[in-house]
């Protein structure tokens, strides 16, 4: 366990080290999580908070991929399934599912991600726009993020918390 | 900069306060044109405004009012009788007025309206010459004079400087001194009044703290003893005498009303954080209620109880107190009709008169500010259909002055504004035709309507029965309007009408929206909020009470027919529990409809804190918003109109019973996809019981008490074909476990053993009643435990 917290101590050490010499500007900093097989990102600032699975409403004349509605302190927040969102089957929560709360302007949304996995500074130059195919306004892809030998698609936070039903 | 921006803003609150109650006043003026008293507050009006705007500089605004000024002057000073025609001008002019009011609001500046043509007109009115020097005001005969409060317009000109050519610093020290000479001056009168024995009036308080006009007469006071008016005209009689009745009551005897201004913002702000409370109270309870039941007897419990209940009570306290502050009189909005009466009985060539009562009735503000329109649209309809020309009103033995009376009251937790008129009332075969003419409704539709039914045609969206679409009515949008809007604030309309005689329109409204007592109800194991005002009655009925008719489930209540709907068709709520023989009916009522709610069981009336469930997922059919509970958990509430709206689709599959859940049966190839569940809260018995059956090779799952079963079950992870279940476990014991699980469909058949060391015939007989098949004693050899496994499970003996 500690080697690996070594690891990523490293690693984001390296990255930050590498990246002071750039200009700010030009790094985004973004948090990665996984659905199913795929990692995705969206931007840090983007995010209100991450929490733990807790009880949730369903809601009903929805569309399946959304769960319902749970209490986050008092505010009554949509809880949408990525997964099912995303075309894959729903699976049960398990210790690293976890709610990502989104938030621009004045939506708000939940969202059930399988796994977080860490948060990434990555330079803009490399960042790619979506492939042809699934470009466009009504993708929900930002853009495609290379670093080292991973590829990270980001998310368009403002077409996941809008409604589309 | 920010000073002038405080001033205007101080100006504009003001002047359109002061507007508003113009309106009512100008055209009471026309009915008593010599009441001096309400010339002078019209003119007074006129005068404040003039003032203002000079001191701010907005020379159209001073130019338009400097003219309307001269002609109340001399309808004042009783040289100038007010005939419709030139009431018409002066309305012209405050139209202008107000126009240029919120051109200013929206700008600051005072461009944009031409007020050369309207200026003219009242330059002829009043003869052309500017100012009017007419010495003592001619007190008409049937005035008790009141002289005290009277303003002499010689003073008022003399000390008027020219603030048009001061510097902005002159101005403001202009301004200081003004109101410092002011206060003074309010001093010295109030204590002269105090003296006198008068009374002084609360409400111009307001204005006169920012006027500028040196000299604060209270003219707007009414006079307290005016003696009823020489009986000119009879039939104005009624509503004036109403209007001074009700002006009295406002006034408390030599106190001044302290006010402040407060931005609407932090009123809201304030009444979120109330309704936060309210949910930690009632979460509060909750908790309380869960500690009684655990530390029963334990001294500490006392005081937390009156903890609790003082919370509680202050928290209800502090809520209708916080509720109180953001209660406007309806009379807000009621101010503006008379004045709408008037230019529609011009415009319709009808003699109308209007009744207004309960004025001082007090409602949230969003709800005020919600139902101004529906009004509008009631009020115009009154005028255009219900009530009848002179000269048909009077072959009909009517007298010809048509009368709407717009009353408000409170009758229990709503207020009701009710909107009567004495016009030729709704004919309902009438209403049907029409309907039917646009295809509103069918032939069958039409028939079966009841007169109740046939009025609630007038709501719907394209019907109208004008003939030709006048600049009054006729589109066919403006009661549906009146529905959508009254609809959104959970009122409700009622209309009653008899033909020829007039028709009566109820609206009953929740006095505030944020908070409201709702019913919760269960259906599976989901909760749903009722708001309690829409529910009737409630009753507990059993299966075989419930007919189908044409397709509908029916019930009898009492001699009436009752249409059901179960709330699980609605809500599409799976079916994963087991119904009981017994049902709950929740009847709803919304105006003349009602409606049967199926529903599982019956919760509790509570208050709730209605929350929006934000954009994401707004308009949803069937749900009105969201709550909090005491748990933490959201309850979503029902939106009882759209409910009624959703019952119409809904086929009559409630409490048919849904066809068994397939049970799906892998066939079992090799032990390990026998699955058995071990719940003990001992770690030793439940290693015992493993050691036992791990031998058999089939897949074992632990739980430590009942309620981690019963989580595991629902997870439904594994497909169990038996649970070995001790009894005695702490949060949920093994009575209880099988009494739950053998609520679902899905579990009816699973076999569940108990393994205790309890021997007692009574503890056997328990376990029999919760569904236990076998009963096993501890202690127990392995062979035994193991043979009893195999036996439940249906273990293949190719297996062994």
């Amino acid at each position: 366990m500690s080697d690996k917290l070594k690891q990523i101590i490293n690693k984001q050490n390296e990255q930050q080290n590498s990246e002071t010499l750039d200009q700010s500007d030009n790094i985004v900093q973004l948090v990665g999580f996984i659905i199913g097989e795929e990692e995705y990102a969206v931007p840090i600032l983007t995010i209100q908070e991450i929490i733990k699975p807790i009880s949730w409403t369903r809601v009903p004349q929805t569309p399946a991929y959304i769960l319902g509605v749970f209490n986050l302190r008092g505010s009554v927040i949509p809880l949408i399934d990525l997964r099912v969102k995303f075309g894959l089957r729903s699976k049960n929560h398990n210790d690293e599912t976890r709610f990502f709360v989104l938030k621009q302007g004045d939506d708000v949304a939940g969202f059930v991600i399988d796994r977080l996995t860490m948060a990434i500074r990555i330079k803009k130059q490399d960042i790619g726009p979506a492939p042809d195919t699934l470009a466009g306004d009504e993708s929900m892809i930002e853009g495609v993020g290379k670093q080292d030998d991973r590829i990270l698609t980001i998310l368009k936070v403002a077409k996941l918390l809008e409604r589309d039903f | 900069m920010d000073e002038f921006q405080e001033i205007l803003q101080d100006f504009l609150i003001e002047s359109f306060e002061l507007v508003e109650k113009l309106d009512e006043d100008l055209v009471e003026l026309e009915n008593t044109p010599e009441d001096l008293e309400l010339l002078n507050g019209i003119f007074r009006v006129a005068h404040t405004v003039k003032g203002a705007s000079s001191f701010l500089n907005f020379d159209v605004l001073t130019h338009l009012t400097h003219h309307m000024e001269d002609v109340l002057n001399k309808a004042r000073h009783g040289e100038l009788l007010i005939t419709p025609d030139i009431m018409d001008v002066i309305l012209e002019s405050i139209d202008l007025m107000k126009a240029l009011l919120n051109i200013i609001r929206d700008t600051s500046a005072d461009a944009g309206v031409d007020v050369a043509a309207c200026v003219v007109k009242l330059d002829k009115i009043s003869g052309g010459n500017g100012e009017v020097d007419t010495p003592a005001p001619v007190a008409p005969v049937e005035e008790i004079v009141t002289p005290v409060e009277e303003v002499t317009p010689a003073e008022a000109e003399e000390d008027e400087p020219d603030y048009e050519n001061m510097s902005p610093d002159d101005l403001e020290a202009e301004i200081e001194k003004l109101l410092n000479e002011r206060q003074e001056e309010d001093k010295a009168k109030r204590k002269a009044k105090l003296e006198a024995g008068e009374e002084v009036l609360a409400a111009p308080e307001v204005q006169e703290e920012v006027s500028p006009e040196p000299t604060p007469a209270p003219v707007s006071t009414p006079v307290p003893v005016t003696p009823p008016a020489p009986p000119a005209a009879p039939k104005a009689e009624a509503p004036k005498e109403e209007v001074k009745a009700a002006a009295p009551a406002k006034r408390s005897p030599a106190t001044v009303e302290q006010t402040i201004r407060v931005d609407v913002k932090r009123l809201d702000h304030l009444m979120n954080l109330i309704g936060e409370l309210v949910l930690a109270k009632n979460r509060l309870i909750k908790i309380n209620d869960d500690v009684e039941e655990r530390y029963e007897g334990e001294e500490f419990l006392e005081e937390l109880n009156q903890v609790v209940s003082i919370v509680s009570l202050v928290t209800t306290d502090l809520q209708i107190a916080v509720m109180k502050t953001r209660m406007l009189p309806i009379g807000k909005v009621f101010n503006k009709f008379p004045r709408m009466i008037r230019d529609l009985t011009r415009e319709l060539n009808k003699k109308i008169e209007l009744e207004i009562s309960g004025e001082d009735t007090e409602l949230d503000k969003s709800i005020v500010e919600e139902i101004g329109d529906p009004l509008v649209h009631i009020i115009r309809n009154s005028c255009d259909h219900g009530i009848e020309t002179p000269d048909i009103r009077l072959a009909a033995g009517k007298p010809e002055t048509g009368t709407i009376a717009l009353k408000a009251y409170n009758e229990g937790n709503q207020i009701v504004i009710q909107i009567d008129d004495d016009g030729k009332g709704l004919d309902t075969d009438m209403l049907k035709n029409k309907a039917l003419e646009k295809g509103l409704i069918s032939e069958k539709e039409a028939d079966s309507m009841s007169e109740k039914e046939a009025f609630g045609l007038i709501m719907r969206p394209g019907f109208s029965t004008a003939a030709a679409v006048t600049n009054v009515s006729g589109r066919g949008v403006g009661m549906d309007v009146v529905k959508t809007n009254i609809e959104k604030v959970n009122g409700i309309i009622d209309i009653e009408s008899e033909k020829g005689v007039g028709s009566s329109m109820k609206l009953k409204i929740p006095l505030t929206l944020a908070i409201i007592q709702a019913l919760l109800v269960g259906v599976q194991e989901e909760h749903y909020a009722i708001p309690l005002a829409s529910v009737l009655e409630t009753v507990r009925i059993s299966k075989d009470e419930i007919y189908t008719v044409e397709g509908r489930s029916v019930m009898r209540l009492r001699d009436e027919v009752l249409s059901l709907v179960h709330i699980g068709d609605i809500f599409e709520v799976e079916r994963i529990l087991d119904a009981s023989e017994h049902a709950y009916v929740v009847v709803l009522g919304l105006g003349t409809s009602k409606l049967g709610l199926i529903v599982d069981n019956l919760v509790g009336q509570e208050e709730i804190v209605i929350k929006s469930l934000g954009d994401y997922l707004k308009g949803i059919e069937g749900i009105a918003g969201a709550t909090i509970r005491g748990d933490g958990g959201v309850t979503l509430i029902c939106d009882v109109v759209a409910l009624m709206d959703m019952a119409k689709g809904v086929k009559a599959t409630a409490l048919v019973e849904s066809s068994s859940v397939a049970q799906i049966t892998h066939e079992k190839t090799k032990p390990s996809d026998y699955c058995v569940m071990i719940v003990d809260d001992s770690k030793t018995d439940r290693t015992i019981m493993r050691k036992a059956l791990e031998p058999m090779g089939i897949t074992l799952v632990e739980a430590s008490d009942g309620q981690e079963a019963l989580n595991i079950l629902k997870a439904g992870d594994y497909s169990f074909d038996a649970m070995l279940v001790d009894i005695e476990m702490p949060r949920m014991d093994g009575y209880s476990l099988a009494t739950e699980i053998k609520k679902y469909n899905r579990y009816k058949n699973l076999p569940l053993i108990a393994v205790t060391s309890r021997t007692g015939k009574s503890d056997r007989m328990r376990g029999v009643e919760s569904g236990m098949v076998e009963y096993i004693t501890k202690p127990y050899s392995a062979d035994y435990l193991a043979s009893v496994v195999q036996r439940n499970v249906n273990f293949k003996a190719e297996f062994l």
